[in-house]
C-alpha cells in the first residue's frame, strides 16, 4: 500500500491515469445510470399503457358478459365466471402470465361467494391501498405490487382492478395481475450490458491515457536521469531528439545547457588544474634554492660569535625568517594538494592520548615565553585511533600554536573524550575570543582575527584552514567557538577507525564553563 | 676519510652541501647527472651516496636501482617531494633512507649520513639466531645453512636490532629510533617499506613471514619458532 502511494507522489504517469481513470469513472457512471434509468422508465410506461388498455377490455368483456348473464341460474353465472376467468388467465412461461383475482366488496352479505384467484396466487398479493382506491373510483386503478403464490413464489406485477356486479353475488372487484418478470429481465440484461461497456470504456481510457502520457513523461524522465547523471560528473550525457514538437524543443534546450555547463566546467577545471600545477611547481622549484639558502645561513650563523654585533643580529634575523619563509612554503604546498583532492590519508594505529600530551609537550616552551601553560586531561589514559598521524599531529600543534597566541597569559585546556567510534579532542582559552563574525571566518585562509594585532609568533596563516581540510579527509570535523573577552573553544572529533563516519559530538562546542 | 658522493643537479645545492660535509670531515665527489654516476662509481666507490631524485639523464630511481643492483652502500634520497609516492618509489627502488628539502638543518643531514655510516652493534659478539638464520655480527654476514644472504647496512641493523631481543614487540617508533636513529619521527613508512624488502630477502615466503612477524597495531617482533 506504501508502494502504491509512493507511486502516485512520484510517478506524473501515474497520478494522470489515477486522475483520468477517477474521472473517466465518474462521467461513465453518470451517463449510465441517466441512461439506465431513462431506459427502465420507458419500458415501464409502454407496458403499463399496453397492460391498462389490455386490463380495460378483459374488464369490460368480463362486464359485459356478467350483464348478459343477468338473471340466469347460479350455475350459469358460476360457468361465466370461470369462462372470464380462463379467457383473461394466460399460462405460458412463467413470465408474461396474467392472473385473475375475484375479490367481493365488504358490505357484500350474499350467500354465493365467487371469491377466486388464478393459478394458485394468494389473493393478499392485492394490497388493501389498492383495492380501497378501486372501491372509491368506478374507472379502473393499477398499482405495481408483488406477486406471491401460495405455493410460495414472488415475482414483480402490476396489478389492475376495477369494480365489476356479478349476478346474483352483488359488487367484487376484478383484478387482473400482468407478472414483470420478463420487464425486469429486460432491464437487468440492460443493466448488466451498460456496465461492462462501462468497464472496457475505462479500460480503454486508460490504455489511451497510458500512451499519451508516456509520449510526454518518457522525455521528461529522460531530461531527469540525464540530469542526475550531470549532478554526478558525467557531463557527456545529451537527450535524444526524434521530433520537432515541444519535448524536443525541451530536449534542444537541455542540450544546449548541458553543452554550455561542460564547456565552462572543463574551462574552470582547466584553469584550477594550471593554478594549482603552478603553485605546486613554484613550491616545487623554491625548495631546491631555499635548501642552499638555508645550509648557507646555517654555516654562517654558526660562527657568528665572530661577528660584530648587528651582523649576528641579521644572521640571527636571516635564520629566523628562513625558518618562516620554509614553514609558509610547506603549508602552500599542503593547501595547493588539498585543492588540487590529491592529498591522501596514510592511516596508522596510534594512541591519540600520547600523541596530545606529546605535542603538548613540545610547545610548552613556546607557552612559557608566551606565560600561559597547558593542561591536557583525558578521559581514558590511553586511546588507539587509526588515522593518519602526521596530520591529526598538525591539527593538534595547530590548534595548540593557536591557542598559545591568543592565551592572554591564562591556561589553555585540552580535554580529549572517545567513544566506541569516535575521539574527540577540545582546546579551550580563556583569551581574547572570537565575535560573530569572526567565527565564520576564523577557517578562512590568511584571515587574521586582528589586523592590527602584531604577528608575533610568525604563524602563516594557513594552520587552522590546514587543520580543518586534515579532519575532513578522515571524516572527522572541526569546529570553532569564541565569545568576545571570552575565550575560544576548537574541537576536533574524529573517527576512530579511518573512512567510517563520526556520529555524535562527544565533546559539545560550548563550553561547559561558559555562561551566558 | 669518508667518501660521499652527492648526485644533484643544482650546482649551488651540490657546492653548498659539499661546504657542509667537508665541513663535517666528509670527502666528497659531486656529480651532476644521473646517466654518469655508475661510471664515477666504480671508479671510485663512496661509502654513501647521496642522490637527488630529479636528475637530467637518468631519474634517481634509475640511478638508485643500479646502484643496488651492484652495491650494498647506504642510499640517502634527497627529495624536493614531500609526497608519498616519490618516497615509497625511491625507498622501494633501494635507497635506505631520504631526505625532504629543504632540510630542518644541515646539522640533521649530517646526522643521518653519520648514523648511515656507524658500525652498529659493534658491541655484540658471535653469533645471533633468528628463525633459521645465523647471524654474524661482527663479520656482518647472515648465513641460512651455510649460505649468506646479501643485505644492505640498513637491512642487516633492522635484522640485528629484532633479533637481539627475540622476545620484544618493536613499535615502528621503536624501530625509528633504534635503525634510523630518529627520535619521535612520525614516517613509518620508512619502516614497512624495508620490513618488506628485508622479508623478500630472508623469508621462504614473503606472504606468511616467519622470522619478521607483524603484530597487528603495534609493530614487529623476530620470529621465535625459527622457520620451523
Amino acid at each position: 500500500m506504501n508502494r502504491f502511494f509512493w507511486k502516485v507522489r512520484n510517478s506524473l504517469a501515474f497520478k494522470v491515469i489515477i486522475s483520468t481513470v477517477i474521472l473517466s469513472l465518474g462521467v461513465v457512471w453518470i451517463t449510465g445510470s441517466a441512461l439506465n434509468s431513462r431506459l427502465s422508465s420507458g419500458i415501464r410506461e409502454v407496458n403499463l399503457n399496453s397492460a391498462i388498455v389490455e386490463a380495460r377490455s378483459t374488464i369490460f368483456t368480463a362486464d359485459y358478459r356478467f350483464l348478459l348473464a343477468q338473471g340466469e341460474k347460479d350455475s350459469v353465472v358460476q360457468k361465466v365466471v370461470d369462462d372470464v376467468i380462463s379467457s383473461a388467465t394466460t399460462i405460458t412461461s412463467n413470465e408474461n402470465t396474467r392472473e385473475v383475482v375475484f375479490a367481493r366488496s365488504p358490505g357484500n352479505t350474499r350467500a354465493i361467494n365467487y371469491e377466486i384467484a388464478s393459478n394458485l396466487l394468494d389473493p393478499a398479493t392485492i394490497p388493501k391501498s389498492l383495492s380501497d382506491r378501486v372501491r372509491k373510483s368506478s374507472d379502473i386503478t393499477w398499482q405495481y405490487v408483488t406477486m406471491r403464490y401460495l405455493q410460495g413464489t414472488s415475482a414483480p406485477g402490476l396489478a389492475i382492478g376495477q369494480k365489476v356486479q356479478i349476478p346474483n353475488a352483488g359488487q367484487y372487484e376484478m383484478y387482473i395481475v400482468f407478472s414483470l418478470a420478463n420487464e425486469e429481465k429486460t432491464l437487468n440484461l440492460i443493466n448488466t450490458y451498460l456496465l461492462i461497456a462501462g468497464l472496457i470504456l475505462i479500460i480503454l481510457i486508460t490504455l489511451i491515457t497510458w500512451v499519451v502520457v508516456r509520449q510526454v513523461v518518457k522525455p521528461v524522465r529522460e531530461a531527469a536521469r540525464i540530469a542526475t547523471e550531470f549532478t554526478s560528473g558525467d557531463f557527456r550525457q545529451r537527450m535524444k531528439v526524434y521530433s520537432q514538437d515541444e519535448i524536443s524543443t525541451l530536449g534542444h534546450a537541455f542540450n544546449e545547457m548541458a553543452e554550455s555547463l561542460e564547456q565552462q566546467i572543463a574551462r574552470l577545471e582547466n584553469l584550477s588544474r594550471v593554478q594549482q600545477r603552478f603553485v605546486s611547481d613554484v613550491s616545487h622549484e623554491l625548495r631546491t634554492p631555499l635548501t642552499t639558502l638555508r645550509m648557507a645561513s646555517e654555516v654562517i650563523a654558526a660562527s657568528r660569535d665572530s661577528f660584530d654585533p648587528t651582523v649576528a643580529r641579521s644572521t640571527e634575523l636571516l635564520v629566523a625568517q628562513l625558518d618562516r619563509f620554509e614553514r609558509l612554503l610547506e603549508d602552500l604546498l599542503e593547501v595547493s594538494r588539498f585543492d588540487a583532492e590529491v592529498a591522501v590519508l596514510e592511516a596508522v594505529d596510534f594512541d591519540i592520548v600520547q600523541l596530545v600530551n606529546r605535542c603538548a609537550d613540545d610547545l610548552a616552551l613556546v607557552a612559557k615565553e608566551r606565560k600561559t601553560e597547558i593542561f591536557v586531561k583525558s578521559a581514558e589514559p590511553e586511546i588507539m585511533i587509526k588515522a593518519d598521524i602526521r596530520r591529526v599531529e598538525r591539527i593538534l600543534r595547530n590548534l595548540l600554536a593557536n591557542a598559545i597566541d591568543h592565551s592572554e597569559e591564562v591556561q589553555i585546556d585540552v580535554q580529549i573524550k572517545a567513544s566506541d567510534r569516535d575521539v574527540a579532542i577540545g582546546v579551550r582559552d580563556y583569551g581574547i575570543g572570537l565575535d560573530e563574525n569572526s567565527l565564520t571566518r576564523v577557517f578562512d585562509r590568511f584571515w587574521r582575527a586582528d589586523p592590527s594585532r602584531a604577528r608575533t609568533r610568525g604563524g602563516t596563516g594557513l594552520g587552522l584552514s590546514i587543520a580543518l581540510e586534515d579532519a575532513r579527509l578522515h571524516n572527522g570535523e572541526l569546529e570553532a567557538w569564541g565569545r568576545p573577552g571570552r575565550g575560544a573553544h576548537f574541537v576536533v572529533t574524529l573517527p576512530r577507525k579511518t573512512w567510517e563516519s563520526i556520529d555524535q559530538r562527544l565533546i559539545s562546542l560550548q563550553p561547559e564553563d561558559y555562561t551566558a | 676519510m669518508t667518501l660521499v658522493m652527492v648526485v644533484d643537479d643544482d650546482q649551488d645545492l651540490a657546492e653548498m652541501l659539499g661546504i657542509v660535509l667537508t665541513g663535517a670531515g666528509i670527502d666528497v665527489d659531486l656529480v651532476s647527472r644521473g646517466d654518469e654516476v655508475m661510471d664515477v662509481f666504480r671508479n671510485n666507490p663512496p661509502d654513501l651516496v647521496l642522490l637527488d631524485v630529479m636528475l637530467p639523464g637518468l631519474d634517481g630511481i634509475e640511478v638508485c636501482k643500479l646502484i643496488r643492483a651492484e652495491s650494498m652502500v647506504p642510499i640517502v634520497m634527497l627529495s624536493a617531494k614531500g609526497d608519498t609516492q616519490d618516497v615509497v618509489k625511491g625507498l622501494e627502488a633501494g635507497a635506505d633512507d631520504y631526505m625532504v628539502k629543504p632540510f630542518r638543518h644541515p646539522s640533521e643531514l649530517i646526522a643521518r649520513i653519520k648514523t648511515r655510516l656507524r658500525r652498529t652493534n659493534s658491541d655484540i659478539s658471535g653469533l645471533l639466531t633468528i628463525g633459521d638464520l645465523a647471524i654474524d655480527v661482527q663479520a656482518h654476514q647472515v648465513l641460512r645453512a651455510g649460505k649468506q644472504i646479501a643485505l644492505t647496512r640498513l637491512e642487516f641493523d633492522l635484522l640485528v636490532a629484532l633479533a637481539k631481543e627475540p622476545g620484544r614487540v618493536f613499535t615502528r617508533d621503536a624501530l625509528l629510533s633504534e635503525v634510523w636513529g630518529y627520535r619521535h619521527s612520525t614516517d613509518t613508512r620508512l619502516v614497512n617499506v624495508h620490513v618488506q624488502r628485508l622479508r623478500s630477502k630472508i623469508e621462504h615466503d614473503a606472504e606468511h613471514p616467519e622470522i619478521v612477524i607483524t603484530i597487528r597495531g603495534v609493530g614487529y617482533k623476530a620470529g621465535v619458532m625459527g622457520g620451523s
